[in-house]
């Protein structure tokens, strides 16, 4: 069984946009969990250091996958989250 | 699957394509997009009308150039590539300034978003002086602003206020970067210099077209909720302030050298929305108050109380206070030179 960590990137305190990029990473981490698969997802705040120096500058909300910056400036409907998560299967 | 997915997108882009030519139409036939009431119409109604009239009166000419904005903001969003256009103004380099003023119309991002790609800026090592460009211009000069200050204010008021804006923005960051505080604080960030623009782990997905318009629709929607609201009670503000404000104030406080003054000292501490300010500054327009003091008026959006403090808890206060001055200075220099250039103050 394989892991997945999503990483959503937003605004601390979060903005409405960056609650719903959350919102909808959890929705499809739930779809992939009912199929057995274990989808993490956590939050992380744009401006801190930690993720400048790991991703540089991202327009927020962003969403990466496993490392990886996927989703941009945007708010993904759940559906394009699990498309990202089930290439990563 | 295919077939559906090219429905959506046709969909859209009709939906898209309908603002835009009817705006151009309305351009061609300068066909007028601002409410008409004078004072005069509506000083004769009770109190609870006025605001009903001005507001029904703005929706019925404005819809189409607030329409038309919204949905070119979310297509701006979309489709033009902004990260790349930030890791630009990230490098640290003198051309950052330039980005920044010129690129900043394009970024149409939500409010709750400017302040953190400012520290973001820093983080990265862009330095104080490019950062602090992107932060006083992206407000006052983003597509929307833009829009709707064309359509309310005419093209001659906006294109001063978007060029004087940009000029004033390079100067200040500029000049703060070589303040002794401004020094001190960038070499905080200094360690992060040159790491912007490398590698980085971001390899953004593709995504199919009706994907993307719809994105782009979804943050026109999200923008006009965040905006339509405030704005609209600014309008019933507006209302009145049209229809009994003292035109005899205006005359005397709002025109000549004086009035430029006076409208960079009100157009700032007042938090108002650009699109608001913008629809006050017609009524005051309206009233009597001179281009040049127009320009001082959108020139105070800078320095604005809440922007300035959630700023300084970045930045410190000194810095704060440099650019808040500088761009009062700014603003009324504007004013000034505007004033002088058309010939009336």
């Amino acid at each position: 069984m394989r892991k997945l960590k999503v990483e959503v990137i937003g605004v601390n305190p979060p903005c409405r946009r960056c609650k719903q990029a959350e919102d909808n990473a959890r929705k499809a981490a739930a779809r992939l969990g009912e199929e057995g698969v274990e989808v993490e997802v956590i939050k992380l705040d744009v401006s801190s250091g930690e993720t400048v120096s790991r991703f540089g500058l991202v327009m927020s909300p962003a969403v990466a996958v496993n490392g990886v910056v996927r989703i941009m400036g945007k708010v993904p409907d759940p559906g394009v989250v699990e498309r990202i998560l089930r290439k990563e299967l | 699957m295919e077939a559906g997915r090219a429905v959506k997108s046709a969909i859209m882009l009709a939906f898209i394509i309908f603002f835009v030519v009817m705006m151009a139409r309305a351009i061609i036939g300068s066909y007028t997009l601002t409410p008409q009431s004078t004072a005069e119409d509506l000083r004769g109604l009770p109190l609870w009308e006025i605001p009903l009239v001005y507001l029904w009166d703005y929706i019925q000419h404005g819809w189409l150039c607030l329409g038309f904005a919204f949905s070119i903001a979310g297509v701006f969003s979309e489709f033009l590539p902004q990260s790349f256009m930030l890791r630009y103004m990230s490098s640290g380099r003198r051309v950052s300034y330039l980005v920044a003023t010129v690129l900043a119309p394009v970024f149409c991002v939500c409010s709750c978003t400017m302040v953190p790609i400012f520290s973001g800026l820093l983080y990265a090592g862009a330095g104080i002086g490019p950062a602090l460009t992107f932060l006083l211009v992206a407000p006052a000069n983003n597509i929307l602003a833009d829009i709707v200050t064309i359509q309310v204010l005419g093209w001659r008021v906006a294109i001063a206020d978007m060029v004087a804006a940009g000029i004033a923005a390079i100067a200040i960051g500029y000049f703060v970067s070589k303040t002794p505080w401004g020094r001190e604080f960038e070499s905080r960030f200094a360690g992060n210099r040159g790491n912007p623009g490398q590698a980085r782990a971001v390899e953004l997905v593709e995504q199919p077209l009706d994907e993307r318009l719809w994105s782009a629709l979804k943050f026109g929607g999200y923008l006009a909720r965040q905006i339509l609201p405030a704005f609209f009670v600014g309008l019933v503000a507006v209302s009145y302030v049209q229809a009994f404000f003292p035109e005899e104030l205006v005359r005397a406080y709002l025109t000549g050298p004086l009035g430029v003054v006076v409208a960079a000292l009100l157009g700032g501490p007042l938090y108002t929305p650009t699109l608001i300010e913008v629809a006050l500054g017609k009524a005051l327009v309206n009233l009597g108050m001179s281009p040049g003091a127009t320009v001082a008026w959108l020139m105070g959006q800078p320095y604005d109380i809440p922007n300035s403090l959630s700023t300084s808890r970045i930045v410190g206060w000194r810095i704060v206070v440099t650019y808040g001055v500088m761009s009062f200075i700014a603003a009324v220099a504007s004013g000034l030179i505007y004033g002088v250039l058309v010939g009336t103050f």
